[in-house]
């Protein structure tokens, strides 16, 4: 397959005065985008099932979720969350273990020579 | 205004084939480029009001006078970078939503372009060893990867395939779903304001995939329409797709500076949206060209963007943001020109040079396109003038000249 270009060329400008700040918008839109893909996609399937006599839809509004449904759902969202948060996860776990830079540099010195 | 743009393109058989997701995806670069003219541009002006022009004259001691002043002033907001930064991801993500698609149905794209320029009577050129002007090669203009000519191989038709869906989702649908409305509207301007004018030869310079030249083939059905262009992908591509309409137009690999066309070939010269995408020394020349190529008592028509002489600082400024972060090196400098004196020294007699409005073509979609509803035209028909939004509400601006009889 042709690979094509995907960069245009001429100099990207920077707008904010954080650095990182610009690619970390880009992602964020990216993955908004792809956000809007599976719900446009979520919405085709409820319309084909519907032209097929299931409506998806109705069915969906009707839909009572058991105990087992709430624990599995319940599961997924704290998982989902807990990646989410994964950095202030590692910034707790370094303060309560009282890791710091200075530790790690020293492991390297250790390390280096023992 | 807020209007609930459901614009859809027109599919001919040309045009890239997207799959359900790649769809949603460049649906959604239209929806974030609406939602940055509806939801982000309105706040730039109590921003800079209220916020960023008082902490200009803190730091200057003054209030910001021009353009520039206003741009010092908003480039530190936070606000305006959100808006800023996102126009431009808004941008970047719409090409890599229609890339991907081309992509992925190249091999089946090329055919589909072969067989339709093989059943066309229209004349198509094209050169490896074109000499692209440098204004066009030296950056993607409007973030295009790959700008317009380069090319992989002298079939290559990937840059037009790429504008012509791209541009629709950058248009947002504005242009009408075969993008055509500049050339549409400078077609009834002709028809309408020109005193029974009818053009038999039509050149239409920097055409880029000729959505603004077929609308030429068809009102003026028995002239005989040619487009150029620098790009080679480009005039390969227009030349399927006006066949994908139904048209057999020419369209010819050339440089609008110098044609190589014989002095007083054509009666009718447009160009739409060309002008702010060459270069202070291209313009003037191709002011000179067209001069030459008339027939005695043609017009020149060019279809681009209105001066900056006329507007305040502060539409100026949004208007400019475009040169700084869009990749369009001549937007601003453009604005700036004399094209009334350019036109004069062309060789234009003065009382035949003048700025006309020519009225958008967009009412006549919404009784041929079911996407295209009464109140969604209506509403873009009727905007006030809003500097930053996508085309003038009401028209586009048309420089006009008539070489002497």
């Amino acid at each position: 397959m042709r690979q094509l270009e995907r960069n245009a060329r001429g100099k990207r400008p920077n707008f904010y005065e954080t650095p990182g700040m610009d690619d970390a918008m880009a992602m964020i839109m990216v993955l908004a985008n792809e956000l809007s893909v599976v719900r446009d996609r979520l919405d085709t399937v409820e319309k084909v099932a519907a032209a097929k006599g299931i409506m998806l839809d109705a069915e969906i509004e009707a839909f009572e979720p058991d105990q087992s449904v709430l624990e599995a759902r319940e599961a997924r969202r704290q998982d989902f969350l807990a990646r989410l948060f994964y950095l202030a996860r590692k910034q707790a776990a370094e303060l309560a273990t009282e890791d710091s830079a200075e530790r790690y540099k020293a492991a390297l010195d250790d390390i280096a020579v023992n | 205004m807020d209007m609930l743009n459901t614009f859809q393109q027109h599919q001919h058989a040309a045009l890239p084939r997207a799959n359900h997701d790649e769809r949603a995806r460049q649906e959604f670069t239209k929806s974030l480029k609406q939602f940055v003219q509806q939801g982000l541009l309105p706040g730039l002006g109590p921003v800079f009001q209220n916020r960023a022009a008082k902490a200009f004259e803190k730091v200057h001691g003054r209030a910001p006078a021009d353009r520039w002043d206003i741009r010092k002033a908003m480039v530190p907001d936070l606000y305006f970078q959100h808006y800023a930064a996102t126009n431009r991801i808004a941008q970047e993500i719409l090409w890599e939503s229609v890339i991907g698609s081309i992509e992925r149905q190249l091999p089946d794209l090329d055919a589909a372009v072969q067989s339709l320029a093989a059943a066309s009577t229209g004349t198509v050129e094209s050169s490896t060893d074109f000499a692209v002007p440098r204004y066009v090669s030296a950056i993607d203009i409007h973030c295009m990867p790959g700008g317009y000519a380069r090319e992989a191989d002298g079939d290559d038709i990937v840059a037009g395939a790429l504008y012509d869906r791209g541009v629709y989702l950058y248009a947002m649908g504005y242009m009408g779903p075969n993008n055509d409305d500049m050339g549409r509207s400078v077609c009834n301007y002709v028809n309408r304001k020109l005193d029974g004018f009818k053009p038999t030869r039509i050149l239409d310079m920097g055409c880029t995939v000729g959505h603004s030249t077929v609308p030429y083939k068809e009102l003026f059905p028995g002239a005989d329409v040619t487009g150029i262009d620098v790009g080679g992908p480009c005039v390969r591509y227009a030349h399927a797709r006006a066949k994908a309409l139904g048209h057999d137009v020419n369209f010819l690999q050339r440089n609008a500076e110098d044609t190589e066309f014989e002095p007083e070939s054509f009666d009718l010269i447009v160009s739409h949206i060309l002008l702010h995408e060459t270069s202070g020394q291209a313009m003037p020349r191709v002011f000179r060209e067209c001069h030459k190529l008339l027939k005695p008592g043609g017009y020149m028509i060019h279809a681009d963007l209105p001066p900056f002489d006329l507007m305040d600082p502060f539409t100026q400024f949004i208007l400019d943001n475009e040169t700084y972060y869009n990749n369009e090196p001549f937007w601003g400098a453009m604005r700036d020109k004399d094209q009334i004196r350019m036109a004069a020294d062309a060789g234009f007699p003065a009382d035949s040079i003048r700025f006309d409005t020519a009225p958008m073509a967009i009412m006549e979609f919404a009784a041929a396109d079911t996407s295209y509803t009464e109140d969604a035209a209506e509403a873009l028909a009727d905007r006030e003038f809003t500097a930053g939004e996508y085309a003038p509400g009401g028209g586009w601006e048309v420089l006009i000249a008539r070489k002497a009889a």
